[in-house]
């Protein structure tokens, strides 16, 4: 019979791969000094930056090897978690001060050097602090700006926004940018909170959380008027409804050159600058004023350590390297989606993108900078806050309403920490 | 034959998947029915809570409303079902020109990437430009968001979720209808029986074993469906509500939101669900599947 | 005999074809495209033929490698699930033995949780013996399976109970029935759990992402979604990838679709 034959094929076969198949092993039994190390990230954008920077870093530490692994954002999570609880976490892998915390809390990571920050910004280092320890070295900071469509200003008559514009600014262009019979908006109103709802908060003199993570912000008036901001422009129609961004992503929709504004991330000049048709049109700058202040979320991803790395002092000086000045100017020059964090080193990123006011950008951001808003299980309570704010959007219940009820939520589980 | 004999033959030839289930699949799920009591973060740390987390899932809405979103959406996968018979009978008509293209064809959504699917779907359901909306203009119909309005989401997931399992079905009913012997035709066919009453009275009583596979395996998946939602449906969109899953809850509890024994027993509530219907399929089967 | 009308069929099958085939051509028309044609606002629908991204593929990831991993993935999968599920289903349908309804419900239950309840504790199991990156830690979880069971249990249940009768008054016991008499029976379900085993290995991507980290240890599917950006996705090169790491399932499908319909059955035995 046939079948008895490819059954013993596949015997062989799978004899073949069993003895090819060892594994990769970073122990060192034989006392060489040499070490190989794991560095695992998310983002295939980076991977030139990231060869580049090991290249420089395995030169002047030549026993050390690194190896990179790369897993696309939608597994990267899970596949730490599992990897974690079994005790095989990679030796350096990018953290997001999302996670850092029931990481940390978790045992899973190594305190990093604290005097490795110096030069690096104060609001984004603070997010990978925990219990008064360091842990993670941040190396890039994502700074949201307002995207807008030169050729919609250029055809409605109105001057382009400027780093002094404030929230008013944005209303009057918003509804001077409007043409229902186009199907053109004036600006896009998507859910999101780092670059969007979470700094109108803060501008209007509210928080998203106290200071000492114990209690929630929502129901703070100033926040709740940072809210209405967003869902003022969807009711007023100078913004497409809730139902719209659903469909299609907010980035998509503002690449079709129908929505004059957009609050997008710094970050995107690399998505944008891969298509050439709306490089040329749009441009960006730092976000406007609110009532009470100027405020950006600024967020940034590090490096950790493993807490059962193998080579600890190679694992950490890989972490520190990363953030170091050459690196931080490697990464800059590669012009990729990710914005070097250390000071003085941004030049080359900025260069990248002729076509964007960057620079300007940057510079009127830096010093309104807020750490992203986080506790122990910060994810958690973000899932009560977009489940009710989602309602808001769709103006299916006041404002006012659900920001109450997410207060009342998040507190509840705040106090569970 | 002996019943002793036979016993001892029957777990002996069991007993390697048995074996391999119970490391691979078996043990996890003891462990979790252990976690589904306890409180625990990701990373150990395990405080045991009796019934708690039962208790809390119980008292909440939001449980209640996946578990509609959940069953709707099973409902209507099932309903499904017959069209994978009908193309399946209609690709193994003898002598029909060009077969095995649309074989072929009808296979390609089980090897076509999820990535390609979501997007194009995404594409077709679009409010905007979408031309399903295209098309219901045509005949006067203003079309709805449909992957961005809660009430409207989840059916056209479940449209997706029919769309692809055509392919997996229509090879598990071709298969099926091999097994049926040809002389039932051969005898049909003499007795002046058409196409249409031979299929009523000779595939269809004699594919039941297949159909009563399908229709288990296409429950027990669709009351597990994540890939499609996460897939379809941002996680801001204000369709959300009305297309959340239990898989999904599940994973939005373990994974992103890092609370293992919530997690485990969502995943317990789905085991004892999908248990309980699946029994009742069995005592069921007696009343309409005709084994030899 | 009157020849049958056949165009409704035609039409029915076209049509439906259609809407099959959407999406795999979405996938072939983005393929050859460039990248800026690919991130069009709203989307271009043609290809502008750029075949290098077939070429550009093979150099962002080791193709070649992941290919010959999948192939000896898949195949040990399949075979160890074509045993192990027939002997099993089998037993199942043919023998009588205390415990058999529970046993069977048993094994369906691992049908019935999210598979990601699965990854710790394999993943443990596989620390433990030390095969984090290797093939093994692929195919060990792939070859127990209760679809399969099931799918045969189904297909041994519709033969006649007459065969297993007259061939153990002859003298055969459960193992020559089943291998004998009973399996050849069962070729039309063998080949539908073949090909659905070699489809869910071919493109099985969470357990081999979590448990082997290095490229040259992965499969395909694996492989591939490592081309996925964060906020940019280069659809083009990750689609001509796809459909590279298609193509042969869609060729396999294509020479086992006729074994499938060959029709033999058991119509000669019964005769």
């Amino acid at each position: 019979m046939r079948f008895r034959l490819t059954l013993a094929v596949l015997t062989a076969l799978t004899a073949a791969c069993g003895s090819s198949g060892t594994a990769g092993s970073s122990g060192d039994p034989s006392g060489s000094g040499k070490a190989t190390i794991s560095y695992a990230i998310w983002d295939k954008n980076d991977q030139a930056s990231a060869e580049k920077i090991i290249a420089a870093f395995q030169q002047a530490n030549p026993n050390v090897t690194v190896k990179l692994e790369i897993t696309p954002w939608d597994q990267y999570w899970t596949k730490l978690q599992t990897a974690a609880s079994g005790g095989a976490a990679p030796d350096v892998f990018w953290m997001n001060s999302l996670n850092v915390r029931m990481y940390a809390k978790g045992g899973i990571l190594a305190p990093l050097d604290e005097s490795k920050t110096q030069g690096l910004t104060p609001a984004v280092v603070d997010g990978y602090r925990y219990d008064g320890k360091l842990y993670g070295l941040p190396h890039n900071v994502g700074i949201p700006a307002l995207w807008y469509d030169k050729k919609i200003f250029d055809d409605a008559g109105v001057a382009y926004p400027t780093a002094d514009w404030t929230w008013d600014d944005v209303k009057t262009a918003a509804k001077k940018l409007t043409d229902p019979s186009k199907k053109q908006f004036g600006i896009l109103a998507h859910m999101w909170d780092q670059g969007a709802f979470y700094p109108t908060m803060y501008q209007a003199g509210g928080e998203v959380i106290s200071a000492d993570g114990k209690k929630s912000g929502f129901d703070n008036p100033a926040s709740i008027q940072g809210l209405e901001f967003w869902t003022s422009m969807i009711q007023e129609k100078v913004a497409p409804v809730a139902e719209v961004y659903a469909d299609t992503d907010s980035i998509t929709l503002f690449q079709s050159g129908k929505y004059g504004m957009f609050y997008g991330g710094a970050w995107l000049a690399a998505t944008f600058a891969a298509n050439p048709e709306v490089a040329e049109r749009i441009d960006l700058v730092a976000l406007p004023k609110g009532p009470a202040k100027e405020a950006v979320i600024l967020l940034g991803l590090a490096n950790a350590v493993s807490a059962k790395s193998e080579h600890p002092k190679e694992a950490a000086a890989f972490a520190e390297f990363v953030a170091s000045e050459p690196a931080q100017k490697i990464l800059a020059d590669a012009g990729g989606g990710a914005l070097s964090l250390r000071e003085g080193t941004q030049d080359g990123w900025f260069k990248a993108f002729p076509n964007f006011h960057l620079k300007e950008t940057y510079d009127a951001s830096l010093p309104y900078g807020v750490p992203y808003p986080v506790s122990l299980n910060t994810a958690q309570w973000q899932d009560v806050q977009n489940k009710l704010l989602a309602e808001a959007w769709a103006g299916k219940r006041p404002v006012a309403d659900v920001a109450k009820e997410i207060a009342a939520q998040m507190n509840e589980i705040l106090a569970k920490e | 034959m002996h019943s002793k004999r036979e016993w001892a033959w029957g777990y002996l030839l069991i007993a390697p998947m048995a074996l391999g289930l119970a490391v691979f699949y078996l043990w996890p799920i003891a462990q979790t029915l252990y976690l589904s009591m306890t409180e625990s973060g990701v990373f150990g740390g395990y405080t045991w809570v009796g019934t708690a987390n039962f208790a809390e899932l119980f008292g909440d809405e939001e449980m209640y409303g996946t578990l509609g979103n959940t069953m709707l959406y099973s409902v209507l996968v099932l309903a499904g079902v017959p069209l994978s018979i009908v193309v399946a009978a209609l690709l193994n008509v003898p002598g029909l020109r060009g077969l095995s293209v649309y074989r072929t064809l009808y296979f390609l959504p089980v090897v076509t990437m999820p990535a390609a699917i979501g997007l194009t779907w995404s594409y077709l359901f679009n409010g905007e430009f979408g031309a399903i909306n295209h098309l219901l203009g045509t005949i006067g119909i203003d079309g709805p968001y449909w992957l961005g309005d809660e009430r409207f989401a989840i059916y056209a997931i479940a449209i997706v979720g029919i769309w692809s399992s055509i392919g997996y079905n229509a090879v598990l009913f071709l298969a099926g209808l091999q097994g049926i012997p040809r002389h039932f035709y051969e005898a049909a066919e003499i007795d002046g029986a058409g196409r249409m009453r031979q299929f009523f009275s000779i595939t269809l009583p004699l594919l039941t074993p297949t159909t009563f596979f399908v229709i288990v395996i296409t429950m027990i998946n669709a009351l597990q469906v994540f890939d499609l939602v996460y897939l379809m449906v941002d996680a801001g969109s204000p369709a959300l509500a009305g297309s959340r899953t239990i898989v999904y809850l599940f994973y939005q509890t373990g994974f992103v939101q890092n609370q293992r024994g919530m997690a485990a027993a969502i995943a317990v509530i789905l085991l004892a669900l999908i248990l309980v219907l699946t029994a009742i399929q069995f005592r069921l089967q007696k009343k309409w599947v005709h084994y030899e | 005999m009157s020849k049958p009308r056949t165009w409704p069929a035609h039409v029915i099958l076209a049509a439906g074809a259609l809407v099959m085939l959407a999406p795999f051509a979405w996938q072939l028309i983005v393929s050859l495209q460039t990248l800026p044609d690919s991130l069009r606002v709203p989307p271009k629908f043609t290809p502008s033929w750029q075949w290098s991204n077939f070429v550009d593929v093979f150099r962002s990831v080791p193709l070649g490698r992941q290919f010959l991993n999948t192939v000896v993935v898949t195949a040990a999968v399949t075979a160890g699930q074509l045993l192990l599920c027939s002997l099993a289903a089998f037993a199942f349908a043919r023998l009588r033995f205390p415990g058999r309804g529970i046993l069977f419900m048993a094994f369906l239950a691992v049908l019935m949780v999210p598979g990601e309840l699965f990854l710790i504790p394999r993943y443990e199991i596989m620390t433990g013996l030390g095969w984090l990156n290797t093939l093994q830690a692929l195919i060990a979880p792939g070859v127990f399976g209760a679809f399969g069971t099931f799918l045969l249990r189904q297909f041994f249940m519709s033969l006649p109970k007459e065969l297993d009768e007259a061939a153990s008054i002859d003298g055969a016991n459960p193992w020559q029935i089943y291998w004998h008499i009973l399996l050849p029976l069962v070729r039309p379900g063998l080949l539908a759990l073949g090909l659905l085993t070699v489809m869910w290995s071919w493109s099985s991507l969470l357990w081999p992402l979590v448990v082997n980290t290095d490229p040259e240890m992965m499969t395909l599917s694996a492989g591939l979604a490592s081309l996925r950006g964060q906020f940019l996705t280069n659809y083009p090169i990750l689609f001509a990838g796809s459909i590279v790491a298609s193509l042969p399932v869609i060729v396999l499908f294509v020479v086992m679709q006729r074994q499938l319909i060959a029709g033999i059955a058991f119509t000669g035995s019964k005769g």
